[in-house]
């Protein structure tokens, strides 16, 4: 037993093992985190592959004691069956693979879209014209901004929860009839990428206002324009900031 | 704004740090861990709470936020200190613990999320503490909520024996007045349902077990066959055991049975329903040729994206199956409903429900007797990349073909086209298409027939094998007061009717194999060949 | 241990806030005249009489469809119908609950009863319809009927509950540790299942009979603001004073509506 410890055949194959169940099973037990997809698994069984061949191969002797069971199953007369065993596991696999691979099976369209399409320089907002770039939330300059959040959470609990959630997640109790999901302002790529007149943009537009890459068809997003008048709008986009601590991108003043 | 992609950019995020977190806690594992529990602060929870809870459950706890009147059921009312999930018996307040559990995991199948990743352990502690402070019940240090003492489960759960006897006292016991024969919560008494506070309450649909509010084990049904749901006509069982009319195995049964109601696991959405290629074309719902095609599933919610919106669909979802022959097509989609619509018993519960939510509309609606419907949605022509028509149904530009069923006209579905959520142009009898529909139990089961080819290709979309079709589902419920934009909606899927196998499926692998052992069997005997020349060698 | 639970539910009474209506919440501090005093009173108070009436017609109560309840059904001869509104000869009301909503001396404690409330469910019917409990007093529930009902109670001052009792021959013993006037009472099944229940802290109560008459007797001297509740035409109130062993009147005329 202790011989098998100290072969550097089977410390690689033990950090290997190790390596999928930490990522695997404890990781999403972690507070804040979620499964891991099994994309990103593959990804992360690559890296750790890679390390533990770079690890083997770095000493000359490690190396070549790393490479003696393989060799022997290949060589060793009392391995013959090991080897066969083996032979035949690799055919079958690859002969499942290339069976699933060659079905037909009709997948759904890839859904390629733009997360954050470019905004239009100008929108009509119920009629009028209304200049996205350098715009600024006009809420931010009348008066105290506490009201105007206190307005937006309103809005956003009547309007916004079903889909985005009380805790603007992007889940929602409507959120798993929808593809694409909701938006998750918590997260570190949307409304903290984003200028205030984007979010606006898209509120006031919805899923309908979304240029072709953004994939319109799809979006539940209403139009918003419908429902809430300008301020209303921009009360909400207050709230958003406001609530997830997030700052909103400013304008380059060259840009203006 | 933001796609799937980012959504495992997201998690991809997390991970990462989840792995760095990993890292800094297996090196600073001597370090003792901070003492548990955490003291309960009511200031730091009124923070908590308004900041995360007072949108929905209002300011001074009543239940009534801004958000309250756009979901059924309505966020708790705190005031009064009844809570339906509890460990304790009928009457008793919950004990912390089961207060944590509903803050933790969320009450199923309502609005109401889990906060456990949500919010910090010392937060949500906080947040328990400062919501007790809404009702003088809690302040009464007399009132010592005492949990109820549980067994296990017995074994064979899951026996036909077992489930028999379960059956038998769902029976016995009435669970059927509300939860009806086959437990879809469409009993006798289920129209008259209302909490409390007098909204309506749907008996829980048994086949649905991952939308029960309390969570959906075997050990939870029965706790809450034990408790009763307080404030909801969900009586506690309890007296029962302690009157001897009923033995503790017997009660245990029963959540067996009930929860052998629903699937093991809830279902999954599966994006593509496959179509597989049949001899003869099954036309009744309850044929048995049914029974061997795959099922899916797909959820619906609120249609909230147009006026007027609704936000308290009864329709959770439709069940799927589709077969195909060289020249038609079969289509059989189930969904429950508490009622086979228009039923003017459900007229007083539509009053509720209307009743209970705020409208769009500025005048509020009468009930009326408005029938089940259900609509399944095409675009015209199957898209070739993958632009398609606005998923709710098309735009004045680019129509999509409809079905539309209703359950006063049961034996064909209208065909026609949308353009957009408030124009349908029927397109005529010719190319109505032919339902056979039952109404069993709780369930509609509807089968739509029709030819692959069409009469009209550019309005009604011929059917093609290999392609991915994309299709839409629309639902109804007449007796939960919806009609016209007042519906469950969901996003596009697809159909994909399966092709002839062809030949190559099959060559391929072998192929494959074959490659794979001769190469397999040149490295091995390349190797051996290589030290029985080094032997020789020496 | 039903009764287990309802005495833990019974010992809060001294804590909970009790808003309106009720002066006699007991104050530990004054002290409590002997028990035996509060039936001396009984035999030797005042007393309130009064007749109930209302005027307009009185809205037809709707008959009830027990066709799902074919055992309950079978103990009718004749539609049964919900009893909203009780009306008796020349416009009598009956099902008026009569209490003493006011003017008893503070800190004055009465012992309740030690005979239980019978509130019985016979023929998917509640028997009484109406009727009072005093604060600790039992409230017997009992199931008459090979069916089940359920029976919740709809308080506010007091605990709520929801029990089961899906056979005949079942019972269940609650109490009250709050004045509340009026805990609601209603069994999901059958819908048209109400009964009211009047939870007083004091004696000085009555459910106006068939002829809508209703005696308070055992009344010390003082002046009372006496209420009527009816559950659908609301509430009146009258104030009288009593002095000695005298009987006074207080009729009450309700609008039909």
């Amino acid at each position: 037993m202790r011989a098998y410890l100290r072969h550097p055949f089977w410390q690689a194959v033990g950090l290997f093992v190790l390596a999928y169940l930490v990522i695997v099973f404890v990781i999403p037990m972690l507070p804040g985190s979620a499964m891991v997809p099994s994309s990103v698994v593959l990804q992360y069984m690559a890296t750790v592959l890679v390390g533990i061949l770079i690890w083997v191969s770095d000493d000359e002797a490690r190396w070549t004691t790393f490479k003696e069971p393989l060799h022997e199953v290949l060589i060793q007369p009392r391995l013959k069956l090991v080897r066969n065993g083996l032979l035949a596991a690799v055919t079958l696999v690859v002969g499942c693979l290339t069976y699933s691979q060659v079905k037909a099976s009709v997948a759904a369209p890839p859904n390629l879209r733009s997360i954050h399409p470019a905004p239009p320089s100008q929108i009509t907002f119920r009629g009028k014209t209304i200049t996205l770039v350098g715009l600024e939330n006009p809420l931010r300059k009348q008066g105290e901004l506490a009201p105007h959040v206190a307005e937006g959470r309103r809005i956003y609990y009547q309007n916004c929860v079903p889909c985005h959630g009380d805790h603007l997640d992007g889940q929602g109790h409507f959120a798993s009839g929808f593809n694409p999901l909701p938006a998750n302002f918590q997260d570190n790529g949307t409304i903290a990428q984003l200028t205030e007149s984007f979010v606006f943009w898209r509120i006031a537009k919805g899923g309908p206002g979304l240029p072709r890459e953004g994939t319109p068809w799809n979006s539940a997003m209403p139009a918003w324009e419908d429902f809430l008048t300008e301020d209303e709008i921009w009360s909400v986009v207050l709230f958003l900031y406001d609530q997830t601590g997030w700052k909103p991108r400013t304008w380059e003043v060259t840009a203006k | 704004m933001r796609g799937r992609g980012t959504g495992e950019g997201g998690r991809v995020m997390r991970a990462s740090v989840a792995i760095a977190a990993l890292f800094v806690f297996v090196f600073a594992l001597p370090v003792p861990l901070p003492a548990s529990p955490f003291p309960q602060d009511t200031s730091a929870g009124k923070a908590v709470y308004q900041k995360w809870c007072a949108g929905c459950h209002g300011d001074n706890g009543a239940g009534d936020g801004p958000g309250a009147k756009h979901m059924i059921p309505p966020p708790r009312d705190f005031t009064g200190a009844i809570y339906q999930i509890r460990s304790t018996p009928s009457g008793q307040l919950p004990t912390d613990a089961d207060l944590l559990r509903s803050i933790d995991e969320g009450l199923f199948g309502t609005a109401m999320p889990g906060w456990k990743t949500r919010l910090s352990d010392r937060q949500r502690r906080d947040v328990l503490a400062y919501i007790k402070t809404f009702s003088s019940f809690f302040a009464d240090t007399t009132q010592r909520p005492q949990p109820i003492a549980y067994g296990s489960a017995p074994g064979g759960g899951g026996g036909a024996e077992a489930l028999k006897v379960g059956r038998q006292f769902y029976d016995s016991i009435g669970c059927r007045k509300c939860h009806g024969d086959q437990g879809r919560g469409d009993g006798p008494s289920a129209p008259t349902l209302k909490d409390d506070a007098g909204h309506p309450i749907f008996a829980a649909n048994l086949h649905e077990n991952w939308r029960f509010n309390g969570g959906g084990t075997v050990e939870d049904i029965y706790h809450r066959l034990r408790t009763g749901l307080d404030g909801t006509p969900m009586p506690s069982f309890s007296d029962l055991l302690e009157q001897k009319f009923l033995t503790d195995e017997q009660l245990w049964r029963v959540a067996q049975y009930v929860r052998s109601l629903s699937p093991q696991e809830p279902p999954v959405v599966r994006d593509v329903v496959h179509v597989p290629l049949a001899k003869r074309l099954p036309h009744s719902p309850d044929d048995s040729a049914w029974t061997a095609v795959d099922v899916y599933w797909f959820p619906l919610v609120g249609q909230i994206i147009h006026k007027e919106r609704w936000f308290a669909p009864a329709v959770t979802g439709v069940w799927v199956k589709a077969v195909h022959t060289a020249d038609s097509i079969a289509l059989r989609v189930t969904w429950d409903d508490r009622s086979a619509s228009p039923d003017t018993s459900w007229l007083p519960f539509i009053g509720r429900v209307l009743n209970t939510l705020d409208s769009d509309d500025s005048t509020r609606e009468q009930p009326a007797p408005w029938p089940d419907q259900l609509a399944v949605q095409f675009p015209v022509t199957i898209p070739s990349g993958m632009e398609r028509p606005y998923f709710l149904m098309g735009s004045a530009g680019a129509p999509v073909y409809q079905w539309r069923w209703s359950s006063s006209s049961r034996t064909a579905a209208v065909a026609g086209l949308a353009r957009g959520i408030d124009r349908f142009d029927p397109l005529g009898a010719a190319a109505g298409i032919p339902t056979q529909a039952v109404y069993d139990h709780g369930q509609w089961r509807v089968v739509f027939t029709r030819a692959l080819a069409s009469a009209d290709t550019a309005s009604q979309l011929p059917f093609r094998s290999g392609r991915a079709i994309p299709v839409a589902f629309f639902a109804w419920d007449g007796s939960n007061g919806e009609h016209g934009t007042r519906m469950a909606i969901s996003t596009w899927y697809f159909l994909a009717l399966d092709e002839p196998v062809p030949a190559r499926v099959f060559i391929s692998p072998v192929l494959a194999m074959v490659l794979t052992l001769g190469l397999g069997m040149l490295v091995v005997w390349r190797a051996q060949q290589k030290t029985s020349y080094r032997k020789g060698r020496q | 241990m039903t009764g287990r639970i309802f005495n833990v539910v019974g010992a809060m009474f001294l804590l909970t806030v009790c808003s309106k209506g009720s002066q006699s919440n007991a104050a530990p501090a004054a002290p409590p005249p002997a028990p035996a005093a509060a039936s001396d009173l009984a035999a030797a108070g005042g007393t309130i009489t009064g007749k109930i009436k209302f005027t307009g017609t009185a809205p037809r109560n709707p008959a009830i469809d027990m066709s799902e309840e074919a055992a309950c059904k079978a103990k009718y001869t004749t539609t049964p119908t919900e009893e909203n509104v009780v009306a008796g000869p020349a416009n009598a009301l009956a099902n008026v609950f009569v209490y003493v909503k006011s003017g008893l001396p503070a800190g004055q404690t009465f012992p309740a009863p030690a005979t239980p409330v019978v509130l019985d469910q016979n023929g998917c019917r509640y028997h009484p319809h109406i009727l009072g409990v005093m604060v600790g007093q039992n409230l017997e529930i009992k199931n008459s009927d090979p069916v089940l009902h359920n029976i919740k109670a709809i308080a506010k001052k007091n605990r709520p509950f929801n029990v089961s009792q899906p056979n005949a021959g079942m019972t269940k013993t609650v109490t009250f540790s709050q004045p509340e006037v009026m805990v609601n009472l209603e069994c999901n099944v059958h819908g048209w299942m109400h009964a009211y229940a009047g939870v007083r802290s004091d004696p000085f109560f009555a459910v106006s009979q068939q002829d809508g008459s209703f005696t308070i007797s055992g009344l010390p001297p003082g002046t009372y603001t006496i209420e009527a509740w009816h559950e659908k035409f609301g509430t009146q109130t009258a104030t009288v004073t009593i002095a000695g062993t005298e009987s006074k009147t207080a009729n009450f005329t309700f609008a039909a509506h």
